[in-house]
Order: C-alpha cells, then sequence, then structure tokens
C-alpha cells in the first residue's frame, strides 16, 4: 500500500497531497447507512435507514435522527459513537450561543461550530477524524436550510443531499425528483421514496426514520404511526 | 508580547481582572457601589393539583425604585419556574445558567427535568461561591414525582416545603400563609391565597411594590399570569400632558440619513474541499 | 472619596417614541467637583440604529466601549449582520456579569431600533441586571431627578420632535439639579430614516 506509510500520522500529508486518513473517514461514511435530505419550499426533512445488526436489538432504543435545538436537527452516516460526540458538543455550543445572546443560534453558525470541531480532529495529534458525515436541517430567520458536513470539516448548503452506502443512487434519484417548489409533505414522499431506491428489504416504519421542520419552526421527529401513514400514502 | 489580550468569546466562568484595582479604591475609602436588588416578596405554595408561584414587581438600587414592573419569576423548564430576590443579576444569571443546564440533560435523557436536579444543581452553585452569589430562591415545579416546592438560600442551603416565602416581605407574606393556608387548596383558592400574600408585601414592606405576577404549574400544564393583579395604578398622569412653550436652544444639528438595507444575492458560492 | 460612580459625573437618558427613540446625555467631564472638558461623548454608536450610553467611571466607560465595539464587530463579521438591540443587551449585560465580583464602575444605556422599526430601551447596573423599560431608562448622576422628569413628562407615542423637546427639557432640568453634570447637551433622535445628532446649550455653571 502506497499510502499507508503516510498513515502513521493523520496530520502528515501524502506526496499526492491528501491526508490519507481523512479519506478513509470518508470510505466510512460511504459504507454507513443511507440518509438524505430534502429542502422544500416550507420546511425540511431529513431521513435515514435504520437497519439493526440482529433482530433481536429492541428498535425503539436507537434514534439516528437528534434535535441540536428546538429548531435544528441532525442525521448521520458513518459511525453512531462519533455521532453522539458530536451531538453532544454542538448542542452545548448552541446553548451557549443562547445564553450569550438570548436568542437562538442561526443554523449556519451552528454548522460552522460542528465542522470547527471536526477540522481541528483532522490537525490535532493523537485524535482521528469523525468517522461521519452530517445532514443539519434547520429553520431560523433566514427560511428552511440543509447542510452537510463532512469528516474533513467543509460544509455546503444542499437543496437535496444525500450520504451513505447508497450515495450515487439516491443523489441520482433526487436531482431527477427535486423541484423548487416543492411543498413539505411532497418532500416527505420523495425522502421516502428515495430510500425505497437502494433499499435491501421491507420498508417499515421500524427500519427508518425521518424528522421534519416546517414554518413553525419546531423540528421533530416523526413517530412510526406518522411514517406508517406517509408510507400508505406513497404506495 | 507574552500576552496578547485577545480575547474570545467568555467560556464561562468569572473574571476577577478588576478585583485588585477595586480593592485598592476601596481600601482607599471608595465605597463598593450599591447593586440593583429586588428587594421583594416571593412566595409559592402546594394546592390540590400543583404548585402555584407569585411575586411582587418591584426593582430597587438603594431607596430609588428603579423598575416598577420587573419579571421576579423566572423559566428554569417547561414544568419548572423560579421566583428570584436579592441581586437581580445574580438571580438573573443562576436560573439561566441552571436552566440551560437542564436543557442540555433534557436533550440527553429524553425526560422531563426534576425539580430535585434544578435543586441540586441552583444549591451546589450557590454554595460553591459561599453566599457572594446572592440569589435567594423560590423554585417551584410539577414533575414524574408529584409537585415540589423548595427554598433556596444563597449560601445553598435548602427547605421543602409546602408554603414558602422569601424576600425582605417574606414576614408579611408568611404571616398570611400561616393564617390561611390548609392542605388541598383548589387553584382559585390557591391564587386567591398567594396574591393575598404578594399583596401583604407589597403594601407592608417597602422593598416591594407594584404588581402581582402568578404562575401556576400543574401536571403537564403552566400558566403564567404576568401582571394578575395590578393595585396600584397610576393616579397621577396629566392629561393635557406637558407642552414647552420656549424651546430648548440647539448649538448645533447633524442630520445623517439611514440608508435603506440593501440585501445581496450572491450566486452559488461554495467552499473549496 | 465619595461613590465611585460620582468620579466624574454624567447623566445619560433613552425615551421611547413613535417608531423612533431618543438618546441623550450632558457633555461635563469632571474630577469631582473640577470640570475637564465640556465637550465629553458619553454616547457612542454601535451601528446605523443602535446607540450606546455609557455612565459612570469614564476610564471604564472607554475600556468597556472598545471591548463592546470589538465584540460586536466580530459578530458582524461572523454573522454578517447587525445585531438587534435585544441581543446587544444581552451581550452587554453578559460582559459585565463576568466582572461580577471587581465590576467595572459602568451603568450601561442601550437604545436601538429593532426589526420592523420597533424601539428598544434598556438599561442596566453594573453587573448587568437588565432593566426592559417601555417607556424610558435613566442612568448616571442625576438619574434621581431624571427619574422625576421622565416621570411628569413622559407621554407615550410621541413623534420625533415632540420626543426631542421632551428629552431635551428632562435633561437639562435634571442637570441643573445636580453639580456634577451639565454643561448642555448631546441629544440623537433615531427615526427609521434618519439619525438627528443635536447639540443644546445649557448653564455653564
Amino acid at each position: 500500500m502506497g499510502d499507508s506509510q503516510y498513515s502513521f500520522s493523520l496530520t502528515t500529508f501524502s506526496p499526492s497531497g491528501k491526508l490519507v486518513q481523512i479519506e478513509h473517514a470518508l470510505t466510512a461514511v460511504g459504507s454507513g447507512q443511507t440518509s438524505l435530505g430534502i429542502k422544500a419550499a416550507n420546511g425540511v426533512v431529513i431521513a435515514t435507514e435504520k437497519k439493526l445488526p440482529s433482530i433481536l436489538v429492541d428498535e425503539t432504543s436507537v434514534q439516528k435522527i437528534q434535535l441540536l435545538t428546538p429548531n435544528i436537527g441532525v442525521v448521520y452516516s458513518g459511525m453512531g459513537p462519533d455521532f453522539r460526540v458530536l451531538v453532544r458538543k454542538s448542542r452545548k455550543q448552541a446553548e451557549q450561543y443562547h445564553r450569550l445572546y438570548k436568542e437562538p443560534i442561526p443554523v449556519t453558525q451552528l454548522v460552522r461550530e460542528i465542522a470547527a470541531v471536526m477540522q481541528e480532529f483532522t490537525q490535532s495529534g493523537g485524535v482521528r477524524p469523525f468517522g461521519v458525515s452530517l445532514l443539519v436541517a434547520g429553520f431560523d430567520d433566514k427560511g428552511p436550510q440543509l447542510y452537510q458536513v463532512d469528516p474533513s470539516g467543509s460544509y455546503f448548503s444542499w437543496k437535496a443531499s444525500a450520504m451513505g452506502k447508497n450515495v450515487s443512487n439516491a443523489k441520482t434519484f433526487l436531482e431527477k425528483r427535486y423541484t423548487d417548489d416543492m411543498e413539505l409533505d411532497d418532500a416527505v414522499h420523495t425522502s421516502i421514496l428515495t430510500l425505497k431506491e437502494g433499499f435491501e428489504g421491507q420498508i417499515s416504519s421500524k427500519n427508518i426514520e425521518i424528522g421534519i421542520i416546517g414554518t413553525d419552526k419546531k423540528f421533530r421527529v416523526l413517530t412510526p404511526a406518522e411514517i406508517d401513514d406517509y408510507l400508505a400514502e406513497v404506495e | 508580547m507574552s500576552q496578547v489580550a485577545v480575547e474570545a468569546p467568555p467560556k464561562g466562568g468569572f473574571s476577577f481582572d478588576l478585583c485588585r484595582r477595586n480593592g485598592m479604591l476601596s481600601k482607599k475609602g471608595v465605597p463598593p457601589p450599591s447593586y440593583r436588588k429586588t428587594g421583594t416578596t416571593i412566595v409559592g405554595l402546594i394546592f390540590q393539583d400543583g404548585v402555584i408561584l407569585g411575586a411582587d414587581t418591584r426593582a430597587t438600587e438603594g431607596p430609588i425604585v428603579c423598575d416598577k414592573n420587573c419579571e421576579k419569576i423566572h423559566y428554569m423548564a417547561p414544568n419548572i419556574y423560579c421566583c428570584g430576590a436579592g441581586t437581580a443579576a445574580d438571580t438573573e444569571a443562576v436560573t439561566d445558567m441552571v436552566s440551560s443546564q437542564l436543557q442540555l440533560h433534557r436533550y440527553h435523557t429524553g425526560r422531563e427535568s426534576r425539580v430535585v436536579t434544578a435543586l441540586t444543581l441552583l444549591k451546589s452553585h450557590l454554595f460553591k461561591y459561599q453566599g457572594h452569589v446572592q440569589a435567594a430562591l423560590v423554585l417551584g415545579g410539577v414533575d414524574v414525582n408529584g409537585p415540589h416546592l423548595h427554598t433556596i438560600y444563597p449560601h445553598g442551603s435548602t427547605d421543602t416545603l409546602p408554603f414558602a416565602t422569601m424576600g425582605s416581605g417574606s414576614l408579611a407574606a408568611m404571616s398570611v400563609f400561616e393564617s390561611k393556608y390548609r392542605e388541598g387548596l383548589t387553584k382559585e383558592e390557591g391564587i386567591k391565597l398567594v396574591c393575598e400574600a404578594i399583596c401583604s408585601g407589597i403594601f407592608n414592606d417597602l422593598g416591594s411594590g407594584s404588581n402581582v405576577d402568578v404562575c401556576v404549574i400543574t401536571k403537564g400544564q403552566k400558566e403564567y399570569l404576568r401582571n394578575h393583579q395590578s393595585p396600584n395604578p397610576r393616579t397621577y398622569v396629566s392629561s393635557k400632558g406637558f407642552s414647552f412653550p420656549k424651546k430648548t436652544e440647539v448649538l448645533l444639528t447633524r442630520i445623517t440619513p439611514l440608508k435603506e438595507m440593501v440585501e445581496v444575492i450572491e450566486g452559488g458560492d461554495t467552499m473549496e474541499e | 472619596m465619595p461613590q465611585i460612580f460620582e468620579y466624574n459625573g454624567s447623566a445619560l437618558i433613552a425615551m421611547v417614541g413613535k417608531n423612533c427613540f431618543a438618546i441623550a446625555s450632558d457633555r461635563r467631564l469632571g474630577v469631582q467637583l473640577q470640570t475637564i472638558a465640556t465637550d465629553f461623548q458619553r454616547i457612542y454608536k454601535v451601528h446605523d440604529r443602535l446607540f450606546l450610553g455609557l455612565s459612570g467611571l469614564a476610564t471604564d466607560a472607554q475600556t468597556l466601549y472598545q471591548r463592546l465595539v470589538f465584540r460586536h464587530k466580530l459578530y458582524q463579521l461572523r454573522e454578517e449582520r447587525d445585531m438587534k438591540p435585544e441581543t446587544f443587551a444581552s451581550l452587554v449585560s453578559a460582559i459585565l456579569y463576568e466582572k461580577r465580583f471587581g465590576p467595572y464602575f459602568c451603568q450601561p444605556v442601550i437604545a436601538g431600533l429593532g426589526d420592523e422599526d420597533k424601539p428598544f430601551i434598556c438599561t442596566m447596573d453594573s453587573i448587568g441586571a437588565k432593566e426592559l423599560a417601555k417607556d424610558f431608562v435613566v442612568a448616571g448622576t442625576a438619574s434621581e431627578s431624571l427619574y422625576g422628569a421622565c416621570e411628569s413628562m413622559f407621554r407615550p407615542d410621541m413623534e420625533p420632535e415632540d420626543l426631542f423637546e421632551t428629552v431635551s427639557q428632562a435633561l437639562l432640568s435634571s442637570v441643573d439639579r445636580d453639580c456634577l453634570s451639565g454643561w448642555g447637551g448631546h441629544v440623537y433622535v433615531v427615526t427609521p430614516t434618519e439619525v438627528k445628532e443635536r447639540i443644546l446649550k445649557g448653564r455653564m455653571d
């Protein structure tokens, strides 16, 4: 392996100008479960597969979509434990901002803070990069927003995006289906259809998770019953 | 240069930079300044379905009333509120800080906050500062274990009581509670008793005044009744208003027109990966 | 030596009108009973629609002002927008409370136009206890007489010119009863379209 001689340290570039550990982190993301997000005209939806290693795992105990603030939610592809660390740090950051300015943190600011943490872990000693990509969905004064943050610490604003195992298929699907004037409900339908595309086995309210935020600026994760309703509408 | 004073937003905690100078000044005979206090009557009681908190709305700085309608019932969590007496900045800061910690705790646990959690966070902070954070609190809320009411003293000691009063008007308010409180009050009776206690503070204690704020917390519900009673309306407003026949003498006028806000929308700029 | 707040002397006032506000101060800088300057700036512009007045010890006021401007500029760069008055007030409060046990000897007055041209005024004590008022706020050595003057002269929903006259009269009559502040006044009236800054003639004793 040509790269591996530069793998002894995360913070050493290979001659081709790559940080191989970051590439590996992206591979970890790429082999993770598929997640996607769509920004609609009046809100944002994020969705993910929730495939469990065994049928013996209690699926109600796993929450892949998390709240960062009342108006910002996040989902990941990649390593679950790394995600938890980022969620904890981001919530703290959001809370600190709130205590300083008595104002909810804007989505861009929070995303930048998360990205800063992820970048720090590509340049510090004794650590490794995060093995996750995040999709951050929020609604603030600037309207609905969807961001993707990668292990390198780079971030982009998207109209619709996907990550994980089925990225390319999902993205192609989204490119075909996306319209600018999409309503939130349509976006939920599209997100289910996109997940369905590359889904192994039968899709159900137990093996996917959906989070939405609308004009009420309250992010919430849909209950299995609500997902069932949407699934029925898509059929 | 070993120390460049580039300050980042504070990570929390106090800064003691000016203590030496201020200490030197007070040693030379300059008294330290007085802070805004809430002289205050604050009360709370447990009724049949939950907790009722009450507060007056006067803030004072020495003998001056500096706010006639301030808010002394602070939000802690959706099911917990807290009345504050003492130095206004301290009660505000300590309740804000703990409500922030409770919010994070709720995110982690995914459950409703408990009143004892708030109590422990508050008392450990106050104890740590040995009474220098001057906050006297009445903490009330309803959680999985039912209604709770606590008082917290500035040094960090706490009481758990069915009815409680704090602040300079606490004696006046307590006299009302002691004579009229009983177990199993209805909501209406409870609110009435709380108002009566606060009013006794408003009228008999000079540190308390203006209006009555009430907060009723029951299982899964809360009602914040801001200015529930206003027993001291202004009576001396001149209907004609003031006019000034002789205008003030202006030496210089400078007018700066304000630009309209122009929104610049740029096309897709992405970050280099 | 008496109270440290009385070392330099000051009078500050902010008042709300109809879709506008006024903020005014005296112009004297003294060292106890001796007058040092008669054109002292106590009111600072934070951005076009947000003003900050700092009463109390002048040295602390200037330091505090520099720190606040720094933090505001940092915010502007980071968030690409001006601070809302409410947000700025919270920032000032946080900065003051940070020095809870060794405070700046300053009492700030903040006035600004918020979203939809809604006026906002606020004052706090030297450790950041906010007082949000709907009508007027005062600070400085002349605050007691200012309270009295404003309490009787204030009317809700004044037009800019009315507001100017009321604020000026309240300020001038109050500083005449305070030997530590005076020497004219500095009045800003801010409407959604313009800032009108005027210098008032006052007693010179």
